[in-house]
């Protein structure tokens, strides 16, 4: 033994061989996350006439391995806010504790309008870019629903680099690719929202979750979907995806059980 | 410091009975880097005249192949009252990384804001323009990835418009386009609103050749270029399209339009 | 009129129970006991004039400054300690110096003015967290004279960390007898020759020794020649323009 406390507890050089220290890290900067680890997939959203609705399944892999089934990636922060979280779900975590402080500083005093959906976007979306600024970024896609100031229906995404937007139907992941095509044959643009019911929203996001477990690996059947409007939130955390059809599996190469 | 604390042995000294210390991280392990920055695409454009000043953009927002949203303004009026900018004179545009593109506007919002508390009177676009350098530069070594165009009107009333790099180098110009469709709507500004290239007919040949000779915009004629100036550059460049947004400042104040842009 | 003050003297930052800060009172104090400091502004420009005094025939009175320039566009005139006059100034110039660097434009009067006087209440802590950085008060007393895109302009400062904006103003030991001098003679119309020889008259009738072109100093700032100190040619000159009597 020597004064160096590092090297006491460690396997004998003379017993076991030099031991690999390659896991030290050797006096190298410091450094934060470089990618994700456990890993939610995507979000979809889509505004209707009076509120929004919001969808996301509750798996959390790891890299290609399904690993968590049960986590739930919708969460409601009060009667008019809900927050989809895409990506790193250490992170999505983390955000969840900070949203939770942040309520409870928020309802300290008794008065005062609670924090929209702008609100919270705006705060979010800081929270993101200052970390990115940092180099030290929470590995996430977020979706904020929820209503506005006046009380007209909100939708906007905010992401690990801190970019912002907002548009009638988002999509994050893969639901970016899949989904959003999807939302937005059925609302274009803003002014298609006021046509859209509330009915007629869900069945769409429904659809979208549909195409995104036929399509994405990492993908499950169980789901949460959230609607918000005026009246406050409605949020089912242990959906599962009906009517399911792999009929059309059977004319894919590869997908059915015919191999050629 | 980082090394004294990092819990590693030290790699010299005495007495120490892992002798083969490794000096560098085991090969073989893949490092996933993080990039703080995206492009976001679009294009902007900005042209002055004798008492005025247009600054356009289109509002389509990507991720690669991705349109992320087909309304994200890149225009920001700058300084004036409370949260929609009442009474502003002076106009930012942003393009490059948004989240960048973000941050500066309300950076550079809020000094010229303070301005007018500290100073009693309203910043003039020169000194918004160099200060705007300033805020550039300042993040030299981490910088805010935007192609940045300022306009507004001179202390005489004329049109005036700044353009920077990222770090913050400006110059005073006529015209100018920035971001993903620059290349391509440059060169039509550069023969369309200074005449580069063309000629007075019948002047000579080679060098007696005399240029045709610039003369201020009218404004309307101003609106069609830039018009069509991202009409063309929506048939050609992916990421610009959706919607175009247009700012005319004047010194009756701020004009604003929108006009709708192909969606392919 | 200094009963039951001794508790509070000593804490500069603790209020009186009537409401008072006596360590900023008696800066105010300090400034009275400077030589006397005038501004007069007109039209054309402002004039500050300022009396030194030789209190040795040994004194090289050239390094009596207490004039002196913050940017080509403002000056400014002291009374009272010199020494924290020069942090003051100091302050002045780099404040000037920043505004010009990051706006490309000429620092404001005023805001020059405002400037110097966030930094006569750092004896506190900062609002924002700021350390104190100072003991106790200013003992000085500027008078802060300049030509900006609103012409002309004539502020007082103090160490409290109030300013105003005047026409005339007079400061130091004989700023009493000198003030009510200039509200008297002082007129809208006023040239700047003479403002010149206004400062010097009223300078004349404070002080204890007899005006020369040596025991005084002037300086203006006008659009054209922005701040100037007079040169002993100049001095005499206007020296040799004051009324004989």
């Amino acid at each position: 033994m020597n004064h160096l406390p590092q090297a006491w507890g460690r396997p004998r050089d003379d017993v076991y061989g030099a031991y690999d220290q390659s896991h030290f890290q050797m006096g190298g900067p410091n450094q934060h996350t470089q990618s994700p680890i456990v890993t939610g997939t995507s979000v979809v959203a889509a505004k209707f006439k009076d509120g929004i609705v919001i969808a996301a399944d509750n798996l959390a892999s790891y890299g290609s391995l399904a690993r968590f089934t049960d986590v739930k990636r919708l969460r409601k922060f009060n009667d008019q806010v809900v927050v989809g979280f895409g990506g790193d779900v250490s992170d999505m975590q983390y955000l969840d504790r900070l949203l939770n402080s942040l309520d409870i500083r928020e309802n300290y005093g008794s008065d005062g309008t609670p924090l929209n959906a702008k609100n919270l976007h705006t705060y979010l979306s800081k929270v993101m870019y200052k970390r990115r600024s940092d180099f030290n970024p929470l590995w996430n896609h977020l979706l904020i629903a929820g209503l506005d100031g006046e009380d007209k229906p909100f939708l906007a995404s905010a992401d690990l680099l801190g970019t912002t937007f907002s548009a009638p139907t988002l999509a994050t992941g893969f639901g970016a690719h899949l989904a959003q095509p999807i939302l937005r044959r059925s609302i274009p643009d803003e002014a298609a929202v006021p046509n859209v019911s509330r009915e007629e929203a869900v069945l769409l996001v429904k659809e979208a979750m549909k195409v995104l477990f036929y399509r994405d690996a990492r993908s499950m059947d169980k789901y949460s979907i959230a609607v918000v409007t005026k009246d406050g939130v409605e949020l089912k955390q242990d959906e599962k995806l009906e009517s399911q059809s792999w009929a059309f599996a059977e004319g894919i190469r590869g997908y059915g059980t015919q191999v050629n | 410091m980082a090394s004294v604390f990092s819990g590693a042995p030290p790699q010299s000294g005495p007495g120490y009975s892992f002798k083969q210390t490794p000096t560098e991280a085991p090969s073989g392990t893949r490092q996933h880097g993080f990039y703080p920055y995206t492009d976001n695409g679009g294009s902007t454009l900005g042209i002055s005249g004798a008492d005025f000043t247009i600054l356009a953009g289109d509002t389509r927002h990507t991720s690669g192949y991705n349109i992320n949203t087909r309304y994200a303004p890149k225009l920001f009026k700058i300084g004036g009252e409370g949260p929609d900018n009442k009474g502003a004179s002076i106009v930012l545009s942003v393009v490059g990384f948004a989240a960048d593109g973000e941050a500066l506007k309300e950076r550079l919002d809020t000094i010229v804001k303070m301005y007018k508390y500290q100073h009693g009177k309203p910043m003039s676009v020169a000194a918004c323009a160099q200060r705007l350098s300033h805020i550039l530069y300042g993040k030299r070594f981490f910088p805010y990835y935007v192609h940045a165009i300022l306009g507004g009107l001179d202390e005489e009333g004329r049109g005036a418009l700044y353009s920077y790099d990222p770090v913050g180098s400006y110059e005073r110009e006529q015209c100018r386009a920035a971001g993903a469709a620059a290349s391509l709507i440059m060169p039509f500004l550069d023969n369309q609103v200074n005449f580069k290239n063309q000629y007075v007919p019948d002047s000579g040949s080679g060098h007696e050749l005399q240029e045709k000779p610039r003369t201020p915009l009218d404004q309307n004629h101003v609106l069609e270029l830039v018009r069509d100036a991202f009409t063309s550059a929506v048939e050609r460049h992916i990421e610009v399209g959706d919607g175009l947004q247009v700012m005319i400042i004047k010194k009756e104040g701020i004009m604003e339009a929108f006009h709708p842009l192909k969606q392919d | 009129m200094f009963i039951a003050r001794s508790e509070y003297d000593r804490g500069i930052n603790t209020f009186s129970p009537e409401g008072r800060l006596f360590q900023v009172e008696y800066s105010l104090e300090a400034i009275k006991l400077g030589s006397t400091a005038i501004g007069v502004a007109t039209g054309e420009g402002v004039v500050l004039g300022v009396e030194k005094r030789v209190t040795s025939t040994l004194l090289e009175t050239s390094s009596v400054e207490k004039i002196v320039e913050i940017d080509r566009h403002i000056g400014c005139a002291m009374s009272g300690l010199q020494a924290d006059a020069r942090s003051m100034v100091e302050h002045a110039r780099v404040e000037s110096q920043n505004h010009a660097f990051h706006y490309n434009e000429k620092l404001r009067v005023e805001s020059c003015t405002q400037a110097i006087c966030d930094l006569a209440l750092r004896f506190g802590e900062g609002a924002q967290g700021e350390d104190s950085i100072m003991s106790r008060p200013f003992g000085v007393a500027l008078l802060i004279a300049g030509y900006d895109e609103d012409g002309p302009s004539l502020y007082h400062a103090e160490p409290s960390g109030t300013f105003y904006r005047y026409d005339a103003k007079a400061i130091g030991s004989g700023s009493e007898g000198a003030q009510a001098e200039l509200q008297n003679e002082f007129h809208k119309s006023l040239t700047l020759p003479e403002a010149e020889v206004l400062v010097l008259k009223t300078l004349k009738q404070v002080m204890e020794e007899k005006l020369d072109s040596k025991n005084v100093q002037l300086a203006s700032v006008t659009k054209e020649k922005g701040f100037r100190i007079y040169t002993d040619a100049e001095m005499e000159e206007v020296v040799g323009r004051l009324p004989t009597n």
